[in-house]
């Protein structure tokens, strides 16, 4: 079969792409071979279409896909890691709860403070609930001399066992000898002659005087006290 | 199952992150096919972003039997592509009457200028001059052919024309863009 120029054309990308037949494609190739118009058509089609091929894709404008996103699944909060985990927080960080919590914080101290638990050397054996109460145990009892001994030496009391030197001694008397050099004192005087059991005891029975007149002012005993001074 | 079809099943079934895997994968296609046919950079953006607002509106619709997620998406792209071209040609059409009137800067009058994007290659910026100066019957045939490497099936799907029209489309497209390539005084290479 011969072809002409306007068949050619007419199957010129059927050529390319092999879809031919063996008729076809000889008679294609008879005619091309004696056309220089078909024969440069057909080049500049096939350079063309293997440039095509080549070809990369136009990349497309920065943040299209973030515009489209936001365009069909609307604004979205981009959460930082901060954030993400500050998010379950909230729900505790409101300011009505705050005195709670303080609370709470005051009371994890004291506990921990008490049970003195040392958290740069914290071991398991520390956390047995038996380990704990002991520890507590022994603590309140360590904060109950020191704050007895604070009192003690406040001078407060001192002034009150001053004072009460000369009143008759109501507690029973201790059993240790003490020298009997119980004069009636002013204050000022040199109280140091008093033995020291004589002392304690007198101030054991002057700090339960003083932490009475100290808790009970209505009572009227440190009325009577200012009373009866001088 | 293929990728695509998988990740539709996912978005249908509510999982976020697979529409934004959808959406990344497929976004360079959908504004090449947009700026490839309009040479405009900035109306391909809006572009794009129409065509996955109607696929996300959409997306149950998608049958993985009737073609593949890249033709929907094509097909999709193409007639958005359509409605775009007639809805231009009709402001293209009274160019010469306003030219004669001092006017302010509309949206139109932009987006009628070529925009073109500093495209990588020599032939690239050639091939979309060129591209410009097809009919748009010739221009998608070739674009979906030989840019968007669509199979003869895919493209009469998109069409919704007969394969013996593709065929034609294709084969005319590629001559009359050899000549204006020639006519531009390109060598193809």
């Amino acid at each position: 079969m011969d072809w002409n120029c306007a068949e050619i054309e007419e199957r010129l990308s059927d050529s390319l792409e092999g879809r031919l037949t063996p008729e076809e494609a000889q008679a294609f190739s008879a005619h091309v071979a004696g056309c220089a118009n078909c024969q440069e058509l057909a080049a500049n089609v096939r350079e063309l279409v293997r440039g095509m091929e080549r070809l990369e894709m136009v990349p497309e404008p920065a943040g299209l896909t973030r515009r489209i996103l936001d365009a069909t699944l609307g604004p979205r909060e981009h959460v930082s890691a901060w954030e993400r985990w500050t998010r379950w927080t909230q729900a505790i960080w409101q300011p009505r709860l705050a005195m709670g919590a303080v609370t709470l914080g005051a009371m994890a101290l004291i506990v921990f403070q008490m049970s003195g638990l040392k958290f740069s050397r914290l071991r398991h054996a520390d956390l047995n609930p038996v380990t704990i109460v002991n520890a507590a145990d022994r603590q309140v009892h360590m904060v109950y001399a020191r704050s007895a001994r604070f009192v003690n030496d406040l001078r407060v009391v001192y002034e009150i066992e001053s004072r009460l030197q000369p009143q008759p001694e109501a507690a029973p008397e201790m059993q240790l000898p003490s020298p009997p050099q119980q004069q009636p004192q002013s204050p000022g005087t040199n109280p140091q002659q008093k033995s020291e059991n004589d002392k304690r005891h007198d101030r054991s029975q002057l700090r339960t005087a003083a932490l009475v007149a100290m808790l009970s002012p209505a009572a009227g005993l440190a009325g009577g006290w200012t009373r009866s001074s001088r | 199952m293929d990728p695509d079809a998988q990740l539709v099943q996912q978005c249908l079934r509510g999982e976020g992150p697979a529409w934004e895997e959808l959406v990344k994968r497929h976004t360079r296609r959908v504004f090449n096919l947009c700026y490839r046919f309009t040479g405009n950079s900035a109306e391909s953006e809006d572009l794009s972003q129409e065509v996955f607002l109607r696929i996300y509106r959409t997306l149950p619709s998608y049958r993985p039997a009737e073609g593949t997620f890249p033709t929907w998406l094509s097909s999709v792209t193409r007639n958005l592509l359509v409605d775009h071209y007639r809805r231009t040609k009709r402001d293209r059409q009274t160019d010469s009457i306003e030219d004669a009137m001092p006017k302010l800067e509309e949206k139109h009058s932009a987006a009628r200028t070529p925009d073109r994007l500093a495209l990588a290659s020599e032939l690239s910026g050639q091939l979309q001059t060129a591209l410009g100066r097809l009919s748009p019957e010739l221009r998608e045939a070739v674009i979906l052919r030989d840019l968007q490497q669509l199979e003869y099936g895919e493209i009469r799907t998109v069409l919704q024309v007969p394969e013996g029209t593709v065929k034609s489309r294709i084969n005319r497209g590629r001559i009359e863009l050899a000549r204006v390539l020639k006519e531009m005084g390109v060598r193809p290479h």
